[in-house]
């Protein structure tokens, strides 16, 4: 141990800053791969939280229940006023079940009317929250299903109510879905009653806001928000939730899905829609057979060919 | 030899990545976030202006609690804390929480540098000077991550939220420094004060 740390030092010192300038370099080359070449680094990504974060799954589990469990007791404190809220409610709700079943009559006979085809290949696959990367910048949750069970990128997520969001990211056995409140979220919806269409935009905040209404004097809140197939994106008529005016005069969507308990979550397998490639071709009467000369027609529309040499 | 003379410094990397691992894994937890959206599930809340206060409160970001705890170590004992510990600790992160990969860890990497080369000098002084010395340092981490995230033209988190963070961060630095100089007891060393092995820290 007789080294004298002074020289030590000396010697040490440029070597360490040469290492440290080539370890900056190398987390700034991963910075640009990433820029360039996103969904090879993005995949490597899920690669990472594949492994990683299923091995939380100890951790996560006592936390969300002691969660569950504050909530609960929360609820507790207010049972009283909530029990008649929901006698309230319940009376209400019994009302809108019976103008429900009735409706429900009357639209399956219009639709038996209108020969209506309802898509009979929308089936689900439903998975389990396991972990939400919970900053205020984002909002996603993990679930513990992936490719494994066919899973696929941009498929739409439901709790047991409303749309909640779509996958993004899809390892082998989870699978990231970017909830609707999230800043990257861009979702085509129709507002009900008039049928108009919308971007639904999260912007972080637990109600997202409507985008490119055309004319939003025709809403009004607690107007029905549904999906839209617009750009084929999202299987059309998942319940989104309802309009809502804040006092700033925007207007945003209170959402369906429960986003207070996210625990398990319906991935809606979405065939790819059939696309239309060509514009259709021009509709020709049938050529005329050479043998029949209509004397009236051929002079305008055939021009006398010439002789075949 | 040797490996006696690894020994606490191996013991407190594994302290710096077990604590940094908490950190990491409570931003991963269920448990934040979501409760505002409960009063609203249950159709309770009508009123409007109730939901807007509700929207209003639930959304601060918490304090970057390991930048501080990083900064905190290395000001008080740089070399108990290689810097490609930082390095790749952070860009573990970065792929965790969904940030550009490579990015903070970087800046964080140089900041921390920063901060290595002048902990010498911050020897001697007190508090007031680091803390002054820390705000200016995370400001100017803050700017350059957004004006890199600006030039590649990354979309980035709203600027009022990422400011309250940095706010929260600056405000929480001296708690952890408490934490750092009494619970870990990582100190500056004094002048001429030895470590295990008798060599002049």
């Amino acid at each position: 141990m007789a080294i004298d740390r002074k020289n030590e030092q000396d010697f040490v010192r440029p070597v360490r800053r040469i290492l440290i300038g080539l370890m900056a370099a190398f987390l700034l080359l991963i910075f640009f791969v990433w820029r360039i070449d996103s969904p090879r680094v993005e995949q490597f990504r899920v690669e990472v939280i594949d492994r990683v974060v299923p091995s939380f799954d100890w951790a996560m589990r006592p936390v969300t229940q002691i969660g569950a469990m504050v909530e609960n007791l929360r609820s507790y404190a207010r049972i009283v006023e909530q029990n008649q809220e929901l006698r309230r409610e319940l009376q209400q709700m019994r009302a809108w079940r019976e103008a429900a079943l009735q409706l429900e009559q009357r639209n399956a006979q219009l639709l038996s009317l209108n020969q209506v085809r309802i898509d009979p290949q929308m089936t689900h696959v439903t998975g389990v929250v396991m972990a939400d990367s919970a900053s205020p910048f984002r909002r996603s949750v993990l679930l513990n299903v992936g490719a494994r069970d066919g899973v696929q990128d941009g498929w739409a997520v439901m709790d047991g109510l409303g749309l909640a969001g779509r996958i993004s990211g899809v390892g082998s056995r989870t699978a990231r879905v970017v909830l609707l409140t999230d800043t990257a979220s861009m979702v085509p919806v129709i507002v009900q009653p008039s049928g108009q269409r919308a971007f639904l935009a999260g912007d972080n905040s637990p109600f997202p806001v409507l985008e490119f209404i055309e004319s939003p004097e025709d809403l009004r809140p607690g107007d029905r928000v549904v999906s839209s197939d617009d750009g084929g994106v999202f299987p059309a008529g998942l319940l989104v939730g309802e309009v809502v005016q804040t006092r700033d005069r925007r207007l945003r969507v209170r959402l369906a899905a429960d986003y207070g308990r996210l625990d398990f979550l319906r991935v809606i397998r979405a065939r790819p829609q059939e696309v239309i490639a060509d514009t259709g071709s021009l509709i020709t009467p049938a050529p005329l057979p050479p043998a029949v000369a209509d004397p009236l027609d051929s002079g305008e529309a055939l021009p006398p060919t010439p002789p075949v040499q | 030899m040797a490996e006696r003379r690894l020994t606490p410094k191996a013991l407190h990397i594994g302290l710096f990545l077990a604590l940094a691992g908490a950190v990491t894994l409570y931003r991963l937890l269920p448990v934040q976030d979501y409760s505002s959206g409960v009063e609203l599930g249950g159709g309770i809340v009508t009123d409007l202006v109730v939901a807007e206060g509700l929207m209003n409160r639930a959304l601060w970001p918490a304090p970057d609690f390991l930048l501080c705890l990083t900064l905190a170590w290395i000001v008080r004992r740089p070399d108990l804390l290689p810097a490609p510990v930082i390095a790749a600790y952070f860009l573990f992160e970065d792929l965790l929480l969904l940030r550009p990969p490579g990015a903070w860890a970087l800046i964080v990497l140089l900041g921390t540098e920063f901060l290595r080369r002048r902990a010498p000098l911050l020897r001697g002084s007190g508090f007031w000077l680091e803390y002054a010395l820390i705000i200016g340092l995370m400001g100017a981490m803050f700017v350059v991550y957004r004006a890199l995230l600006a030039i590649v033209i990354v979309p980035q988190a709203p600027l009022d939220l990422s400011f309250v963070q940095l706010v929260g961060s600056v405000i929480v630095y001296p708690v952890i420094v408490a934490l750092v100089h009494f619970v870990l007891n990582l100190r500056k060393p004094a002048t001429g004060e030895l470590d295990g092995m008798g060599q002049k820290l």
